[in-house]
């Protein structure tokens, strides 16, 4: 078998601060075939924002990152800045959460997307809007010959995060990172945001790195999915496994808290317990272990490694659940 | 009750849009241009066009000494009179606006510039960048302006081009900061690194992405510098530091005025006059502007 389009081995990121150093990414490995897609589910803090600009290597001064990150065989820690730039956009791309800040309030929606295009692909002023404007239709914006010459705040969150992808996709990158695409929007819109990016992607072959802390969202559309907590990968599995057959208690609390249809009015909402864990001083054992209602010694003293227990089904966890003990 | 509730309901939903409308009546009125916008730009626009059209307006050359028409009041052959050398005002005053404009405007350009140049760096790579500009320029406001100012011209004499630089130098310190305060407030936007994630070079983000949107302060700074920089020149010329003689210069004629003005106060009065009422349109002209362009950056227009 070929080399999987992106191989992240070992990812370790952190963050001098006056308080000491954030493990916000503490040794995340995963492979990604070509027009896979992957969901990263976690709670807020959980390092999903900072993998995602890590695998960009998009990371701040203060950060420091160790480990390998290899797109189509190139390693690109090991890659300069200028390589890299060549590197972003044609290769590897990224749809940020907020569409309001994420584009530039003083430029045109054509002349952000053009600017992509005569960079990378070497067009013309005039060939770079025609095809701007192509490329806006195809992320379904209305009246993209007249959206193409305005300004971003001439158009709603949902136009906007339209624009970003149509950025995005624009120089058909091979892998697309989609960083909480949907949770600065209307939940009407959410839903139509995420039809597009899996339309754009089945269409160009993209493999996509589904960032999110909703597993309602991951559900219908990925193939895989990854359940980050406190840097770590905790659990991961093709999406059927994972909803089926959930084996690490925190995958099932974070199932358990979607609130159902089918609830009676009134139910009170489950909740997880706790906060998630000081990044500077983590537990010692298991990370989720003070908030697990199954931890013992055992998981309070030493942390469990991420092993696979058959089909790419990988856990990390002392007391894993079956079903049984899930219902 | 029955009767009133319809009553009212009409009369508040027909005063609602009306009252709106006239809201925004009022706020257009007020926003409007008016003649304290429209007769100071008119004056620029004289001095300017005289200044530049000097050569072709048929004037008396500016340093033709005329012995026999001296410390004239204006008459038919010299519109605004004579200086103690018999040369002609309008003429000396007209090549003089000449210097004040070219430092009006070359100088806070120069300065904003120069100090935009800095000022971006500093916000955008921080860290030791940051530290050596800040230094740099800590020590250049301590040394006192009018030393830097005195300094240039024993130095390098009298030439306009130094004049200009020396008088930009001073506006580096301020237009640096702004725009490092600016710089520091837009490349923590998401935007910059959206664009670092799509292959933007750092010249290209500070150029294309940073530099239109922290442009609007530095403008309004120019526009506030204008009419300092030509009173700056103007005392400059009086104290002689400015450019040279015979080159006229409205505070180089002030100061030539000075000794004439209980017989011939219009030497001196004049050149003031001109000098007042630039100075004075420069800043309503810039106040109107500053206002149309913090309207522009609240989204009222």
């Amino acid at each position: 078998m070929s080399e999987p389009l992106l191989t992240v081995e070992n990812q370790r990121t952190a963050f001098a601060t006056g308080r000491g150093l954030v493990r916000a990414v503490d040794g995340v490995s995963f492979t990604l075939e070509r027009g896979r897609t992957l969901g990263v589910v976690g709670e807020s803090g959980s390092g999903k924002s900072v993998l995602s600009r890590s695998i960009m290597r998009l990371l701040p001064p203060n950060a420091r990152s160790s480990g390998e990150v290899r797109l189509g065989g190139r390693d690109l820690t090991a890659m300069s800045e200028k390589a890299l730039r060549a590197l972003r956009g044609p290769e590897i791309s990224i749809v940020f959460q907020d569409p309001m800040t994420s584009l530039n309030p003083v430029m045109t929606i054509g002349a952000q997307i053009g600017e992509v295009l005569t960079r990378h692909l070497g067009m013309s002023r005039k060939a770079a809007k025609a095809r701007s404007v192509e490329l806006l239709a195809s992320v379904g914006l209305p009246q993209p010959d007249v959206r193409v010459d305005q300004h971003p705040h001439q158009l709603s969150g949902g136009m906007r995060q339209r624009v970003a992808i149509a950025i995005a996709i624009a120089c058909e990158p091979a892998l697309l990172i989609a960083d909480e695409p949907t949770t600065a929007l209307d939940v009407t819109v959410q839903a139509e945001i995420l039809d597009l990016l899996a339309r754009q992607q089945a269409e160009r072959n993209m493999a996509m790195i589904l960032i999110t802390h909703d597993m309602g969202v991951v559900a219908g559309r990925c193939d895989d999915v990854a359940v980050m907590y406190a840097g770590r990968i905790v659990e991961q599995a093709s999406t059927e496994d994972l909803f089926r057959d959930t084996r690490m208690p925190y995958t099932s609390a974070l199932l358990a808290s979607i609130p159902r249809l089918d609830d009676p009015p009134h139910r009170k909402l489950e909740a997880i317990a706790g906060r998630p864990p000081d990044l500077i001083h983590p537990p010692a054992g298991c990370a989720f272990s003070p908030r697990c209602r199954y931890a013992d010694d055992l998981c309070r003293s030493q942390p469990p490694a991420l092993e696979d227990a058959g089909r790419g089904h990988r856990f990390a966890c002392w007391r894993p659940m079956t079903m049984e003990a899930a219902e | 009750m029955a009767d009133i509730t319809p009553d009212r309901l009409e009369g508040s939903s027909a005063g609602a849009p009306d009252d709106n409308a006239d809201a925004i009546a009022s706020h257009n009125r007020k926003n409007r241009l008016g003649l304290g916008f429209w007769i100071p730009l008119a004056w620029l626009a004289v001095v300017v066009a005289a200044a530049v059209f000097a050569d072709f307006l048929g004037l008396f050359p500016a340093d033709e000494i005329d012995w026999m028409h001296i410390n004239e009041g204006p008459n038919d052959a010299h519109i605004l009179g004579t200086d103690h050398l018999g040369r002609d005002m309008l003429s000396r005053i007209i090549y003089g606006a000449r210097v004040s404009l070219t430092v009006g405007f070359a100088a806070p350009l120069i300065g904003v510039g120069l100090g935009l140049v800095l000022g971006i760096l500093a916000g955008y790579y921080k860290g030791w960048v940051d530290e050596v500009i800040g230094i740099a320029i800590d020590t250049w406001l301590a040394i006192p302006g009018l030393v830097i100012l005195l300094l240039f011209s024993v130095v390098f004499g009298g030439s306009l081009g130094m004049v200009c630089l020396s008088l930009g130098l001073l506006f580096i310190p301020t237009a640096a900061r702004i725009t490092r305060a600016a710089t520091l407030n837009h490349s923590n936007r998401e935007f910059v690194l959206a664009a670092r994630a799509m292959g933007a070079s750092d010249f290209r983000i500070l150029t294309v992405e940073v530099l239109p949107n922290i442009i609007w302060p530095l403008i309004a700074f120019v526009l506030i510098d204008i009419p300092i920089a030509i009173v700056i020149e103007g005392a400059l010329s009086f104290l002689g530091l400015s450019v040279k003689a015979p080159t006229p210069s409205w505070g180089g004629v002030i100061a030539e005025g000075r000794e004439h003005l209980e017989g011939s106060p219009h030497i001196s009065l004049i050149p003031t006059a001109v000098m007042f009422m630039t100075v004075l349109s420069f800043n309503l002209v810039g106040d109107a502007i500053r206002k149309r362009l913090a309207d522009v950056r609240d989204g009222a227009i």
